[in-house]
């Protein structure tokens, strides 16, 4: 199948001030599985948009199929089988999954009146092609986000489909669940249909592309088979630089243990979770989605308290019931999910800086001092390196890199003893991840211990001294990372009992 | 319609001023015999500390993302509970009972309409009812003891402490109005500068980030609705003081009002967006407007209408002009934030 | 299957209804009678059929509709001055409240789409506007004698028995018009894209919008509906009444809401069903029932009805927050 599918020509955008596709070449082959990498501002997005038929481009040529197209517009494009799932999937939470799957195409077909054998026909078709099985009569809203994902997919197939556009498809996916989305993805190539993926992860662009195209500031840097490129080769064509790490190392005997947890148990949560942690260590907490993790620091920090168990801080115990004990205590939480658990969109700089310090920066008669509040944003502003122009600007202006500053931020500035880092630099730009290694590396170095929860075994490996497996709720492996190899990490992750 | 708060605050104020203006020469003009008098604005004085009150009591729960539909109700029931104290200590001669005996009175009341949010707030915070709902429920129940308790009926005879809270003056200033000057300070600074007021806003922004954040989530919604109903209670005792009776449904119309000035005053009624100064700005062109329309002796109905084109001609404004406003900013704020994020590029930079 | 019905609100409410009936009977045997039966459902049409409306609008937005009662009113009197000017069959009378409805309806309808405000805020507006003038118009004169048509629908029976003293009593044919617009509005909703969509927006309105819904027909749809169903109420409460007074339905906004949210509909937006806001309805009509026939006085139907919002609300909040709470987050493995 190599017939050419759609092909893009000196493609040109421009928006206010900003050329955003400076005369890209692209072209997809029938049954591809292709991958567009880029940072953010690379104009990944707008060359989307173009092929989704969102936006027009200035210039360029467009062919699709072998004939050239002159206008993509939305509905065009649906009916040339191109077809987009974003990373909201547009779903509606309240519809059933036969609805979701199916009302669009049988709304399509015409008439006034729904024929719910028709929409379960259909949804059950679309599920079949690609061999899932989910309760038609589920509500969406209720599934967890693998499935929604595939309800999208099987949505997508209803009408006929021929180039599939994923859109940062595996953000917040279990492993288990990319697995099934890869291997539907594959399904899907058996039917000639082509799938676009756009994804920040690079360790799974190489697992499921046949070729990679990368854009940087607005312009095609390559287009390649995964074969020929590594890591290194593609940070360096993202940004244009190289990068060299060096693995983070600790060596302190002496260090005093900062927290100690023994036996912490939730139901449906995880259980019986023991280990410590020392001043200046890094200590990486990794395993599947799914496996406990995010519940554990979740505990930690007051949230989701635990059932059973003991927590010392500092050789004290304490106990953690709300969040102003977690904080009282000394322990700070970076939540996964920056825009809804980590930030206040609408508010500034300043005001999400100073959030969780406010009973710091009191007057004698117990009010909050406006200049000393002002004084603290700009001090941590300025060591944490956020590049913004004036603390007042709300935050929703800043970019993912600089908003996940702002959350240290707004975490540090509560001098804490124990910071819990839960997927820091997801969705975050290369350049920008490794300035946020930086700065954890620095903030051990001053004594802080730090636990690193992340999905990227190769973050782990590189910036922790150790790192704690999870499976199923529990801790089921301890590794120290001096002269490790990621892949025998990776084998520990994905063991099984 | 989001409106971030510091978008909304200084051009707006000056906006709401320039309106005020406006009007006070409108209804000057429309009146010229009656409005632009000392004892019109020193009655206006007098009334301006309801709706005012009212309407704050509405605003602080609308910061947080909520809204207070049993304010009026709550207001009635205080008033209820007060005069039943007073009967209880003082009997017959309630209108002649002392300062202490008044001041127990009130006591009894405010403590009423503590309970009262303190039970609103709980059912908000801690069973996650949504404050729609618990406000609706909390206001048919009070209407209903309201009206069980009084069946209907007005009841009066006030000692004279209470009247002189309504009706007194401090040399010519009406005490209403001195107390209303006294109450928007404090909130001033409860809102600005305690944490409970500033916590108001994050949680009203975003519920789930501000629990992230160190905030007492729940005792600050419980503190929320408490406020207001104490609100709630200030305006039941200025009213009693200028009505000299209580009944089961007063000021019912009023809440209609309260949210319109809170709409007026830019408050955002999904949370976390607000100013005290609009609130008051907005609550003053009320009050002028309200005057001014029963000094015209105008059909009490067709001013009941009239309030709805205000709404409506004020929803159209504030769309178009929020709409403008806000693209134009936002857009200027990206462009100097991308100057701010540009590289400056190093050809290669390593990582220790 | 037990744990899926009690995952239901309906569940709940008909325990609840059935419970008040029990007590009810048990205090007052007339209750269960089939005079004292049809006599509460006649009554209670109005409310019925203004309820589905509300159920539309709850749906579509979460934030309620609070101005159907005025245009009720408005539709009320209006057709009222109209048949005693002109004359005419209770059809025509139907159709022109129904026509008069819409319009009044759509009012609210282009206003909400255009400026993107929540329903309550235009809502509360269009009711004082509609309210306000009628009174401007009318002066608040009440109407007492009404064309005879009226008269002949509303006490038109089916299945008419004739009770000792020599009245008539039956399953009046203005709650067959109930049962009508239930039937409506459960079909639209159910069987209808048109119905579909109007979940589809209350869901997720970007991704309705995404999919070809057209929000504008849709939005217009739904407060025309509103509109028609109050026209249709106002004739029924006349046609029960017999005389306009201006200022009798209204008022009645919030009792009519809190009956559709005690049926399960969302304050968020995108949820409700038909049987719910029935269910809610007549537990209202039960209630106020039951206080006439224990001789409470009318001033406790306010707290009972309060006492009963309360638990409810609470109950569902309560049930949401359980079932969050027992969710399995993890599958710890021994």
């Amino acid at each position: 199948m190599t017939e050419e599918f759609l092909r893009l020509e000196r493609i040109h955008k421009s928006f206010v001030g900003v050329h955003a596709l400076k005369g890209v070449d692209f072209a997809l082959r029938r049954g591809e599985i292709h991958c567009l990498v880029g940072e953010n501002g690379s104009g990944k997005s707008t060359l989307i948009k173009i092929i989704s038929g969102v936006l027009q481009p200035d210039s360029g040529q467009i062919t699709v199929e072998g004939q050239r197209v002159d206008h993509l517009a939305s509905a065009a494009t649906m009916a040339r089988g191109i077809q987009v799932i974003y990373q909201d999937l547009s779903l509606f939470p309240n519809l059933t999954v036969a609805e979701n799957i199916a009302l669009s195409e049988v709304r399509e077909r015409g008439g006034g009146i729904v024929d719910w054998r028709k929409v379960r026909a259909i949804a059950r078709a679309a599920m079949d092609r690609i061999q899932v099985d989910i309760d038609l009569d589920a509500e969406v809203g209720e599934l967890p986000i693998g499935l929604q994902q595939l309800v999208a997919i099987c949505r997508a197939l209803t009408s006929e489909l021929k180039l599939l556009i994923l859109d940062e498809p595996t953000a917040s996916l279990p492993k288990h669940d990319i697995d099934n989305l890869f291997a539907v993805v594959r399904d899907l190539q058996t039917h000639g249909i082509s799938v676009l993926f756009v994804s920040h992860k690079l360790g799974e662009v190489f697992a499921i592309a046949e070729r990679i195209t990368v854009l940087r500031d607005g312009e095609k840097v390559a287009t390649l088979p995964p074969g020929e490129l590594d890591d290194d080769k593609l940070v360096a064509l993202m940004t244009g630089r190289t990068l060299t790490r060096r693995r983070f190392t600790f060596s302190d005997p002496g260090a005093r243990k900062v927290l100690e947890v023994r036996g912490l148990s939730k139901r449906n949560n995880f259980e019986d979770v023991s280990f410590e942690l020392r001043a200046g260590e890094i200590v990486g907490l990794t395993g599947l989605r799914g496996a406990g993790r995010t519940e554990l620091a979740l505990a930690l920090f007051g949230i989701s308290p635990a059932e059973r168990g003991e927590i010392r801080v500092e050789g004290r115990p304490v106990r953690i019931g709300t969040v102003q004990e977690a904080v009282a205590a000394g322990i700070a939480y970076v939540p996964e999910n920056r825009l809804v658990q980590g930030l206040v969109m609408k508010l500034s700089v300043a005001e999400n800086v100073t959030a969780a310090i406010l009973d710091r920066l009191l007057t004698r008669l117990g009010l909050v001092d406006p200049t000393r509040k002002a004084a603290a944003a700009v001090e941590w502003i300025k060591t944490l390196g956020v590049k913004v122009s004036d603390p007042a600007v709300p935050v929703q202006t800043l970019s993912g890199g600089n908003q996940q500053k702002v959350v240290l931020a707004k975490w540090l500035a509560a001098s804490p003893k124990i910071l819990v880092l839960d997927g820091p630099t997801v969705g975050v730009d290369v350049m920008a991840k490794s300035d946020i290694h930086d700065l954890v590396r620095g903030l051990a170095a001053r004594g802080l211990a730090v636990l690193l929860i992340t999905d990227e075994v190769s973050e782990a490996v590189s910036n922790a001294n150790r790192i704690l497996v999870m499976r199923a709720g529990r801790i089921r492996g301890e590794v120290a990372t001096a002269g490790v190899k990621v892949e025998d990490v990776q084998r520990i992750v994905e063991a099984r009992a | 319609m989001r409106i971030p708060p510091f978008l909304r605050r200084p051009s707006a104020n000056r906006t709401l001023a320039g309106i005020l203006v406006a009007i006070v020469v409108l209804m000057s003009a429309l009146n010229p015999q009656r409005f632009p008098t000392t004892g019109n604005f020193i009655s206006m004085a007098y009334q301006l500390p309801i709706v005012a009150f009212l309407s704050i009591g509405m605003m602080v729960t609308m910061l947080s993302g909520g809204i207070n539909l049993a304010i009026i109700a709550t207001a009635n029931f205080t008033g209820i509970v007060t005069v039943l104290v007073l009967r209880a200590v003082a009997g017959e001669a309630a209108d002649q009972a002392g300062i202490g005996v008044a001041l127990l009175a009130m006591g009894g009341g405010l403590a009423a309409a503590l309970a009262i949010g303190a039970v609103m707030g709980w059912l908000i915070a801690y069973v996650e009812v949504p404050a729609i709902l618990a406000t609706l429920a909390m206001m048919t129940l009070l209407n209903g003891v309201n009206l069980v308790i009084t069946k209907g009926y007005t009841l009066s005879g006030f000692p004279e402490f209470l009247l002189g809270i309504g009706n007194g003056t401090l040399w010519v200033i009406p005490i209403p109005f001195l107390i209303l000057i006294a109450v928007v300070g404090l909130l001033a600074v409860l809102l600005n500068r305690t944490r409970t007021g500033l916590s108001l806003y994050l949680l009203g922004s975003n519920p789930i980030a501000a629990a992230y954040s160190n905030v007492p989530v729940r005792a600050v919604l419980v503190r929320d609705y408490v406020v207001s109903s104490a609100f709630a209670a200030l305006t039941a005792f200025i009213m009693m003081g200028q009505l000299n009776s209580v009944k089961a449904n007063y000021a019912e119309s009023y809440l209609l009002v309260s949210v319109l000035a809170c709409f007026l005053g830019g408050v955002d009624p999904f949370g976390g967006a607000g100013s005290l100064s609009g609130m008051v700005l907005a609550v003053v062109i009320l009050q002028v407007v309200s005057t001014g329309v029963n000094l015209l002796r105008m059909d009490p109905f067709f001013i009941q209408a009239m309030w709805g084109f205000i709404i409506l001609a004020l929803i159209a404004a504030t769309f178009l002009g929020g709409r403008l406003q806000e693209r134009r900013r936002l857009r200027a704020a990206r462009a100097t934030q991308q100057g701010a994020e540009r590289p400056s590029g190093d050809a290669r930079a390593t990582v220790e | 299957m037990l744990r899926r019905l009690l995952r239901h609100n309906e569940t709940y409410l008909v325990l609840l209804i059935v419970a008040l009936c029990a007590a009810i009977a048990v205090a007052n045997p007339r209750f269960l009678s089939y005079e004292n039966v049809s006599g509460f459902l006649k009554s209670c049409s109005m409310i019925g059929i203004m309820a589905v409306g509300a159920l539309f609008v709850l749906i579509l937005a979460g934030s309620p509709d609070v101005s159907f009662t005025a245009i009720a009113q408005v539709v009320e009197y209006a057709i009222a001055v109209a048949t005693l000017r002109w004359g005419g069959n209770i059809y025509v009378a139907l159709l022109a409240a129904a026509a008069m409805g819409v319009l009044l309806g759509l009012v609210n309808g282009v206003i909400i789409h255009s400026f993107r405000v929540p329903t309550i805020i235009v809502t509360i507006a269009t009711f004082n506007i509609y309210f306000g003038m009628l009174y401007v118009i009318t002066a608040g004169k009440l109407i007492n004698v009404v064309h005879p048509m009226f008269r002949a629908f509303g006490n038109t029976l089916l299945f008419p028995q004739t009770s000792p003293i020599g009245g008539t009593y039956g399953f009046s044919l203005m709650s067959l018009v109930w049962l009508a617009a239930v039937v409506l509005g459960w079909f639209i909703l159910r069987r209808t894209f048109l119905g579909r969509g109007v979940f589809a927006i209350g869901g997720n309105e970007t991704a309705a919008e995404r999919m070809g819904i057209d929000t504008r027909r849709t939005r217009l749809f739904v407060f025309g509906f509103v509109g028609l169903l109050s026209g249709v109420a106002a004739v029924v409460h006349l046609s029960i009444v017999q005389s306009v007074v201006p200022n009798i339905i209204v008022g009645k906004e919030l009792e009519v809401i809190a009956a559709v949210v005690l049926g399960g509909a969302s304050v968020f937006g995108g949820k409700g069903t038909l049987t719910g806001t029935v269910l809610g309805v007549l537990l209202f009509a039960i209630l106020n029932n039951g206080l006439t026939l224990l001789n409470f006085s009318s001033y406790w139907y306010n707290v009972t009805i309060g006492v009963v919002i309360t638990v409810a609300i609470t109950n569902s909040a309560y049930q949401q927050l359980r079932h969050q709470r027992s969710r399995v987050h993890v599958k710890v493995e021994a």
